[in-house]
């Protein structure tokens, strides 16, 4: 038997769609732990250790997965002294003698290369627009950048921020932040963070690089918790941390102040206006401002605030987050307009792992139910087998190419994937049919006349779909581009190889 | 239809997503009914019910559907149940009721430019002469410019596509000594469109239901079989929304979705008919139905199968699959109908009149 050109095709691709899933070697044959974080103030990031790199083994232990890693580790640390740690990756070793354990969080090494969407594998997902306001092209290229920018000084890894816009040329930036889903995302993305330092109605500086030289910012000398008290609910906590001016601010300071008079205290003689910090319009705090700086081009300012709480732990914690928060806005400036989040999905991974089981589940009873219909009604077991396992093959293609494109498979997504199958099951049921329709044309005839029907109803399908590539602020993008590449591979390439297939059995 | 339409003032009913509102998943066994009727007082609209497992039937997890927005329903849920609510034990999903507005108008423009897409392939494949098919491509075109009215940079695409088409048909029409009347006047309205885009925008409806009725009154006249298709495909739909209706679902986007993949699954069995039928010569006629009928029935009964056993297994764990799965098992059940009875009726018809004709 000599398989044709258009098989041979078929293999070649189906080959290398399993290449793209589960990588060269076998990501499942692979022993190990991957590394998913670094913290980037640890010794663990100093000696070498980076995301992505699979740890084999430590002090000599194989480490084959996550229960290996964990039972090691934990047998280690915290200890009493410094001990000494051999960690050995694919192509590296790292040697770290710490006392506490690394700071790396690892995870087993994930079977395929197949990205699950937020709503399979867990994190969070805003979608925003501007309140009141129509944002321009560039506009919204700006706010993406200033929010990607703010959420890195924030922290946060794993983050996509892009444009998108829908039917009707609306334009809103859509985040993504995968994994778990930062406390207070609300307030990160949506405040405009408008920083304004003044004294009266004088504007003295504003967050953002132009008045800001730097801001201090963990190191223990020049930011933190100053002192903590008890208030009537609980306890409220100081924080102070420094910034530096830059020289035009220092200017302006000592040209506001320079005119101001003196109000002479036990305490001290202070300027007789205080300076007032707003954030969003909101007075955060006013500073005295001390005799010796009237007038004076300086540059380094202290900024305080405060964090309270039912406990003192709960207050440190809480005037941590706020000096965070406002370490972030005074680095990278104030959005020219309010947000307003439209949309805000948290996903917890939890359901995730189980809804993947259950999917897989449903695919491999329709795939049951599919091939019990075939086997009744063709009654023919090559034939029957080959529709199957070229339907099979498209699957397998269409996941190839999702690995590839690092698609994020969402449950529209999946959807997606499934009409696909079912028009290409309809195709090649067409195809077999027609090739055994009794007329007088040749086989290779009644099958082009096959693959014309099959062309009618793709093109029917597909100009069907690209609405949806824009509709609703592109959410269902998954769908309309997991059926796109499924129906097309189905016409480019698993159907003329299931028509040569049909072919070579007639004759 | 129209009684429903009267009592609820819209064609559907929409769940959170597409009225705006909250829906909570919380990762624990509480029953659905309990915590519905505790908190009604406090949660506007609140709709509940359980995730259990398949195979021990377990619960899993309760969901909470709320028009009152996240922050508010996660301090009422906090206070309810004396948790705190992380991304470990519960997830969130918020939608602004403007987002979901905008939203339920873009599955709607959606699902017509689908139509009318297809209405366009369709009648590429069955149709006529080459003048009604530029003629019909024409109005498929113009009524994506004027869906994506505010999308400048399409504008100028679809402006030279149109500009392209409109001479091809002038030319055409002038070497064939066709009638001009039609196409010069709808051209003329066309150009007077681009030229001043600001005067259609407050008649956007009007005139997309001005170009389906022209639309409509080209495939009577021109092609009856690609007619048939589209009222297939138009019927499944409108028939499965009246069962999804009277079965009280709330329909999701995801929901919607499912109506345009109806649409791939309703032509593939449509045009298959239609080419056996139309294209085919040898055998009777009734012969060449009675094959396309088999073949047809085959296809629709695997997706039926294949998709009511998939509906079996995910029932109950994810909300969007298993809207999906009802509506197309429902979908198809009237597709064999639609395709079998009423397509088929309309295309013997068609032919015996042109029988008896010639």
């Amino acid at each position: 038997m000599k398989l044709s050109l258009r098989i041979w095709i078929l293999i070649a691709i189906l080959v290398i769609s399993l290449i793209s899933i589960f990588g060269i070697p076998p990501a499942f044959l692979q022993k190990g732990v991957v590394i998913t974080s670094v913290d980037t103030n640890s010794t663990a990031f100093e000696q070498g250790l980076a995301k992505g790199q699979i740890i084999t083994s430590i002090d000599g232990q194989k480490i084959s997965n996550l229960q290996d890693y964990t039972e090691i580790i934990s047998s280690k640390f915290p200890s009493d002294a410094p001990v000494k740690t051999i960690f050995n990756t694919k192509d590296s070793e790292v040697i770290l003698f710490t006392n506490s354990a690394p700071e790396i969080t690892v995870s087993n090494i994930p079977k395929t290369n197949l990205k699950l969407g937020l709503d399979l594998s867990g994190g969070s997902r805003a979608l925003i627009k501007a309140q009141d306001k129509e944002l321009s092209l560039s506009e919204i290229t700006d706010l993406v950048d200033i929010t990607s920018n703010r959420l890195n000084e924030f922290g946060i890894a794993d983050i996509k921020v892009v444009t998108v816009s829908d039917l009707s040329g609306n334009n809103y930036m859509l985040v993504e932040i995968a994994g778990a889903t930062p406390k207070d995302l609300e307030s990160i993305l949506a405040q405009q963070g408008k920083f304004e330092a003044k004294i009266g109605e004088q504007i003295v500086f504003i967050g953002g690089s132009r008045d800001i030289a730097s801001v201090c910012r963990g190191d223990a000398t020049c930011a933190g918790i100053e002192s903590c008290g008890e208030i009537s609910e609980g306890y409220s906590c100081k924080f102070a941390f420094t910034i530096y001016l830059s020289e035009e601010a220092a200017q302006r300071h000592a040209d506001i102040t320079s005119n101001i008079s003196i109000n002479q205290t036990p305490q001290g003689n202070y300027l007789s206006e205080k300076l007032d910090l707003y954030v969003d319009d909101n007075l955060l705090n006013s500073l005295l401002v001390s005799e010796d700086l009237k007038g004076r081009v300086t540059t380094q300012i202290q900024v305080s605030g405060s964090g309270q709480g039912p406990t003192r732990n709960e207050a440190i914690e809480s005037a941590n987050e706020e000096m965070h928060n406002l370490q972030t806005i005074l680095i990278t400036g104030s959005l020219p307009y309010k947000l307003e989040i439209v949309k805000l999905d948290t996903i917890s991974p939890v359901l995730g792992q189980e809804f993947v089981g259950t999917i897989l589940l449903a695919g491999l009873i329709a795939f049951i139910a599919v091939s019990i219909i075939i086997f009744l009604r063709y009654r023919k077991i090559k034939s029957s087998v080959l529709l199957l396992a070229t339907s099979l093959a498209e699957v397998v293609i269409i996941l190839g190419v999702a690995a590839f494109i690092e698609w994020n498979l969402d449950l529209p997504s999946i959807a997606g994937i499934l009409a696909a199958i079912g028009t290409g099951i309809d195709s090649l049921i067409i195809v077999l049919d027609e090739s055994q329709q009794e007329t007088s044309l040749s086989l290779k005839q009644r099958l082009k006349r096959a693959f014309a029907i099959i062309l009618g109803a793709y093109f029917t399908a597909l100009v069907a779909l690209i609405p949806l590539l824009w509709a609703g602020a592109g959410l269902l993008k998954g769908f309309a581009i997991t059926t796109i590449i499924g129906i097309s591979i189905g016409v480019l390439i698993t159907r003329p190889a299931f028509t040569d297939m049909v072919r070579i059995i007639g004759e | 239809m129209g009684v429903f339409y009267a009592n609820n003032n819209d064609f559907i009913r929409k769940d959170i997503s597409l009225t705006g509102g909250t829906s909570v998943t919380l990762n624990d066994k509480i029953d659905p009914q309990t915590i519905r009727q505790d908190l009604a007082g406090q949660l506007d609209g609140i709709d509940t019910r359980g995730i259990y497992d398949l195979l021990t039937g377990e619960q899993k997890a309760v969901i909470i559907e709320t028009k009152t927005d996240s922050n508010q329903t996660k301090t009422v849920l906090e206070n309810y149940l004396g948790y705190e609510l992380t991304d470990a034990n519960s997830s969130f999903e918020f939608t602004g009721s403007g987002l979901s507005a905008s939203f339920y108008q873009q599955m709607i423009i959606a699902i017509f430019l689908a139509f009318v897409f297809m209405g366009m392939v369709v009648f590429i494949i069955f149709g006529e002469n080459i003048l009604v098919k530029t003629y019909v491509i024409i109005l498929a075109v113009l009524s994506v410019k004027i869906a994506y009215s505010s999308v400048s940079m399409i504008n100028g695409l679809v402006g030279v596509i149109l500009l392209v088409l409109i001479g091809f048909m002038f030319f055409y029409a002038i070497k064939k000594k066709s009638k001009l009347i039609l196409p010069i006047i709808f051209s003329l309205l066309m150009l007077f469109f681009f030229i001043f885009p600001s005067l259609y925008v407050a008649y956007t409806l009007e005139i997309i239901l001005l170009i389906l009725i022209l639309l409509m009154g080209v495939y009577l006249k021109h092609s009856i079989p690609s007619f048939a298709v589209i009222i297939s495909a138009f019927a499944d739909i409108f028939m499965t929304l009246v069962v999804v209706n009277m079965l009280g679902i709330s329909l999701s986007s995801a929901g919607i979705v499912a109506f345009l993949m109806l649409i791939g699954y309703s032509v593939d069995t449509d045009i298959l008919l239609t080419t056996r039928m139309m294209k085919r010569t040898e055998g009777k006629l009734n012969t060449r139905i009675w094959g396309a009928f088999k073949t047809g029935t085959t296809m629709t009964l695997t997706s039926l199968l294949a998709i009511g056993a998939a509906l079996i297994v995910v029932n109950s764990f994810s909300e969007v699959l298993s809207q999906i799965f009802t509506i197309l098992v429902i979908g198809l059940v009237f597709d064999l109908i639609n395709t079998w009875i009423t397509n088929v009726s309309i295309l013997k018809w068609y032919m015996e009149k042109n029988e008896t004709i010639a």
